[in-house]
C-alpha cells in the first residue's frame, strides 16, 4: 500500500490562462479514504486524471509511495481506476473484463480465474462472469467495474463519480458496500464525488475543492463543525447552512432582534479590515424556537426575541421537518432553513422566533470569507 | 394545408410495411386512403426498380447456361437444357480462373492493408492531439475529392520507376493508396463517437497504445471497419481503370475485370456468348456471396454513427 502526494501539482489546459487544478497540495495517508468533493467545473475530476496519468502535470509533482510518478504513463503506477461510466469493454466477459490488467501483466491463466473468482465471489458477481456488459444491469456494471479495479491490487484505487450513474436507493446502498469494502481491503483510495452527503458518508477525510483552488482538507466531523471559509460552510451539509449578513454591533453581531455572542477578537479582527458587517452562519439544526419566551438576549423589550421567521414551506421528512422560511435581517428579506422536530412542525404562513444555539454559530469575514470564529 | 396532410400522411404509412395496415386509428378514412394510395405507389415504384436491378443479373446467370446460337435466336428464354461447359470453358480456356485468382489476392490483400492503415491512422487522428492532426485530416479529404483519372499518367510513372509496374504487388499498393482517404475519413468519425474512457480504462490496466488500439478499439469499431471494410471489397473487386494502366503486362497476372473486357472483344469474335455470360456470373457471385453474409453488418455499420 501506499501514501499519495499532491505536491502544488497544477495543470493547465492547452489554450486556457486559468489553471484548472492550481497548485493541489494533499497528502494521503496509507489505506487513507480520501474524498475530493466539489460543484461541477471545480477540478476534482482533473485532479484525479493527474494522479492517474491520464492528464499531464503542468508543474508541481505527484507521488504515489516515494515514487515520483509526475510524468509516468498510467500503466507504470499501479493503480486502478473506476469510471463514472464504468467503461467496461463491451466485447469481453465480465470475467475477461476484471483479468484483462491481469492477463496485461502476464499472471498466469490459473492464477487470473482464481484472482477473478474471488473478486466476484465479494462482489456478488458469480453467475455473471461469462456474460458481455449489455447483458447487466447498471448496479452489476458497477460492480463489474469495482471488480476489476479489485483484481489487481493496486496500489491505489481511483473513483470518479462511480455511484452518479445509479438511482438513488441504489447508491445509498452502494455507497456503504465501497466504503466498507475500501475498509477491508485497506487500499488507499482518492474518490471523486460532487455529492457533499457521498463526501460525508464515505471518506476519512474530505477535500472540498472550487475553482482548481483547494478550499479545505478536514476529517467530515471537522468539515462540518469548522468550515474553513464561506464556501465551504454552504457547501457541506444538506440543507446548507444559512447564511447571513450581520451588522457588527457593541459586544457581538446583531441578528434580528438578538445579540449572538461572538469573540471579540474576531469581530475585531474584522472591523480592523474595515468591515462594517461579518457574515454569520447558522446550521438548521442550530436553531432554537423560541416563540414568545424571551430568554433570549433581547436587544429591546417590546419585540420578542430571536429572529422572526414567516414560514413558506414545509418538507416533512418523516423523523423531522424543514422549515423554509424567509427572515427581514437589516432591511433584506432572507432565505431561512430551519430543523423542526417531527411532530412539532409548524403551519404555513405562521411566524417563529428562533434564536442560533450558542457555541454553534459560526462566523465568516465578509469581504474574504476567511472563518473568524475558532 | 393539403402539404401538410401529406406530410402527415407519409409516417403513418412507411413503405416497407406494405403487409400491416395504417396504424393510426382516428379513423379518418380519407387520410388512410391517401395513406394507402401513397403505399400503393411506391411500392409499385420499387417493384420496377428491383426488377430493372435485378433482372439483367438474373438473365446474365441464366444465359450463362444457354448454347451461344441459344443465346441469340432466343435471348428471353429459359434454358432449356444446361450447358455447364461454358462455365468450365470460360474457367480454363478463358483464364477466368487465373483472374479469379489474381482478384482475391489483389482484392484480399489490398482491403486488408486498406483496413489496417486505414484504421490506425483514423485512430490517430481521432484521438490524439499533435500539430498537424488538422492538416493531416483535410489532406485525406482533399484525397476523396481528387479524381484517380488525373492521376493516372503520375502513377504510371511512380510505379514504372519504383518497378512495381505490372506486378501484382504494385497493384495492392496502388488500390491500398487509393482507397485510404474514404476509409480514413469514415473510420475517424467512427472512433470519435466511441467513448474516450474505454481506451483510458485500458491505458490504466496496463495496455500499450498498440493494445489498447488492436484489442479494444478495433473490437469496439468494428461495425464501422465491417462495413466500410465491404464498401472496399466492393470497389476494388470492380476496379478496372487501375488495373488497365497499371497491370497491363503479362495476361497471367491480369485480374477479372481485364479478363471480362477481353472476353467480351474476343469471345464476341468468335460468338462464345455463353462463355461470356458464364465469366460474368464468375465476377458477380463472390461480391454477391460477401454482400449476402454480411448484409446485417453493412445495416448495423451504416447505422451505428447514428444512435450513441
Amino acid at each position: 500500500m501506499a501514501t499519495v502526494t499532491f505536491d502544488k501539482a497544477t495543470r493547465i489546459y492547452p489554450g486556457g490562462e486559468k489553471p484548472a487544478v492550481d497548485g493541489l497540495d494533499i497528502e494521503v495517508g496509507d489505506g487513507e479514504f480520501l474524498v475530493l468533493v466539489g460543484p461541477s467545473g471545480c477540478g476534482k475530476s482533473t485532479s484525479l486524471r493527474m494522479l492517474a496519468g491520464l492528464e499531464d502535470v503542468n508543474a508541481g509533482a505527484i507521488r504515489i509511495g516515494e515514487r515520483d510518478v509526475t510524468h509516468l504513463p498510467p500503466k507504470d503506477r499501479d493503480i486502478a481506476m473506476v469510471f463514472q461510466n464504468y467503461a467496461l469493454y463491451p466485447h469481453m466477459t465480465v470475467a475477461d473484463n476484471m483479468g484483462f490488467a491481469l492477463k496485461i501483466a502476464g499472471v498466469n491463466k490459473a492464477e487470473i480465474r482464481k484472482r477473478v473468482e474471488e473478486a466476484a465471489k465479494i462482489l456478488d458477481l458469480t453467475e455473471y462472469l461469462a456474460r458481455k456488459p449489455k447483458a447487466l444491469s447498471g448496479g452489476q456494471r458497477q460492480r463489474v467495474a469495482m471488480g476489476r479495479a479489485i483484481v489487481r491490487e493496486p496500489q491505489v484505487f481511483l473513483m470518479d463519480e462511480p455511484l452518479s450513474n445509479l438511482d438513488a436507493k441504489l447508491r445509498v446502498q452502494t455507497r456503504t458496500q465501497i466504503a466498507s469494502l475500501q475498509r477491508r481491503l485497506g487500499v488507499t483510495t482518492v474518490y471523486v464525488t460532487h455529492d457533499q452527503v457521498e463526501a460525508m458518508t464515505m471518506g476519512d477525510r474530505v477535500a472540498v475543492l472550487k475553482d482548481g483552488l483547494l478550499q479545505q482538507v478536514d476529517s467530515p466531523r471537522n468539515m462540518y463543525d469548522k468550515p474553513a471559509n464561506l464556501f465551504v460552510a454552504g457547501f457541506i451539509g444538506s440543507p446548507a447552512m444559512n447564511l447571513i449578513e450581520v451588522p457588527i454591533v457593541d459586544g457581538g453581531v446583531k441578528f434580528g432582534n438578538a445579540l449572538v455572542n461572538v469573540e471579540r477578537d474576531a469581530v475585531q479582527a474584522a472591523a480592523d479590515k474595515g468591515d462594517r458587517t461579518v457574515t454569520v452562519g447558522v446550521r438548521p439544526e442550530h436553531f432554537d424556537i423560541v416563540n414568545g419566551e424571551s430568554e433570549g438576549k433581547s436587544l429591546s423589550k417590546d419585540a420578542p426575541a430571536g429572529l422572526a421567521v414567516t414560514v413558506n414551506v414545509v418538507e416533512e421528512l418523516g423523523a423531522d421537518g424543514y422549515v423554509y422560511g424567509s427572515a427581514k435581517v437589516g432591511d433584506e428579506d432572507k432565505d431561512v432553513v430551519i430543523r423542526v422536530g417531527g411532530r412539532a412542525i409548524p403551519e404555513k404562513g405562521s411566524v417563529l422566533h428562533v434564536v442560533p444555539r450558542a457555541g454553534e454559530t459560526h462566523v465568516f469575514a465578509t469581504s474574504s470569507g476567511e472563518r473568524l470564529s475558532d | 394545408m393539403t402539404t401538410d396532410t401529406i406530410e402527415d400522411a407519409t409516417p403513418g404509412s412507411p413503405p416497407r410495411k406494405s403487409g400491416t395496415p395504417a396504424s393510426d386509428t382516428t379513423g379518418w378514412k380519407w387520410r388512410r386512403s391517401e395513406g394507402l394510395v401513397l403505399n400503393a405507389f411506391s411500392h409499385v415504384f420499387l417493384v420496377v426498380w428491383a426488377l430493372m436491378v435485378g433482372l439483367p443479373l438474373l438473365w446474365a446467370l441464366w444465359s450463362s447456361f444457354k448454347s451461344s446460337g441459344d443465346i441469340l435466336s432466343h435471348p428471353l428464354s429459359l434454358p432449356t437444357h444446361f450447358h455447364f461447359d461454358n462455365w468450365s470453358h470460360a474457367w480454363s480456356k478463358a483464364n477466368m480462373g487465373r483472374y479469379f485468382i489474381n482478384t482475391i489476392i489483389v482484392v484480399g490483400f489490398s482491403t486488408f492493408g486498406t483496413m489496417l492503415f486505414g484504421s490506425m491512422a483514423a485512430y490517430v487522428l481521432a484521438r490524439f492531439e499533435f500539430p498537424g492532426n488538422r492538416l493531416i485530416y483535410l489532406c485525406f479529404v482533399a484525397g476523396m475529392a481528387f479524381p484517380v483519372v488525373m492521376v493516372l499518367v503520375p502513377l504510371f510513372f511512380v510505379t514504372t520507376n519504383l518497378g512495381i509496374i505490372n506486378t501484382l504487388p504494385g497493384l495492392i499498393l496502388v488500390y491500398i493508396a487509393y482507397s485510404l482517404p474514404f476509409t480514413v475519413f469514415f473510420m475517424t468519425s467512427f472512433f470519435r463517437t466511441l467513448p474516450t474512457s474505454v481506451a483510458e480504462a485500458a491505458l490504466v490496466d496496463g495496455a500499450s497504445h498498440t493494445r489498447t488500439f488492436f484489442q479494444i478499439m478495433v473490437p469496439m469499431a468494428k461495425p464501422g471497419i465491417i462495413s466500410i471494410g465491404i464498401f472496399n471489397v466492393l470497389g476494388q473487386w470492380n476496379q478496372y481503370l487501375l488495373p488497365l494502366v497499371l497491370n497491363q503486362g503479362d495476361t497471367s497476372k491480369w485480374v477479372l475485370t481485364q479478363g471480362l473486357a477481353d472476353l467480351a472483344v474476343q469471345q464476341g469474335y468468335q460468338g462464345d456468348w455463353g462463355g461470356l455470360f458464364a465469366g460474368l456470373s464468375i465476377a458477380m457471385l463472390p461480391v454477391l456471396a460477401v454482400y449476402i453474409v454480411f448484409q446485417r453488418q453493412v445495416q448495423a455499420g451504416l447505422t451505428a454513427g447514428a444512435l450513441k
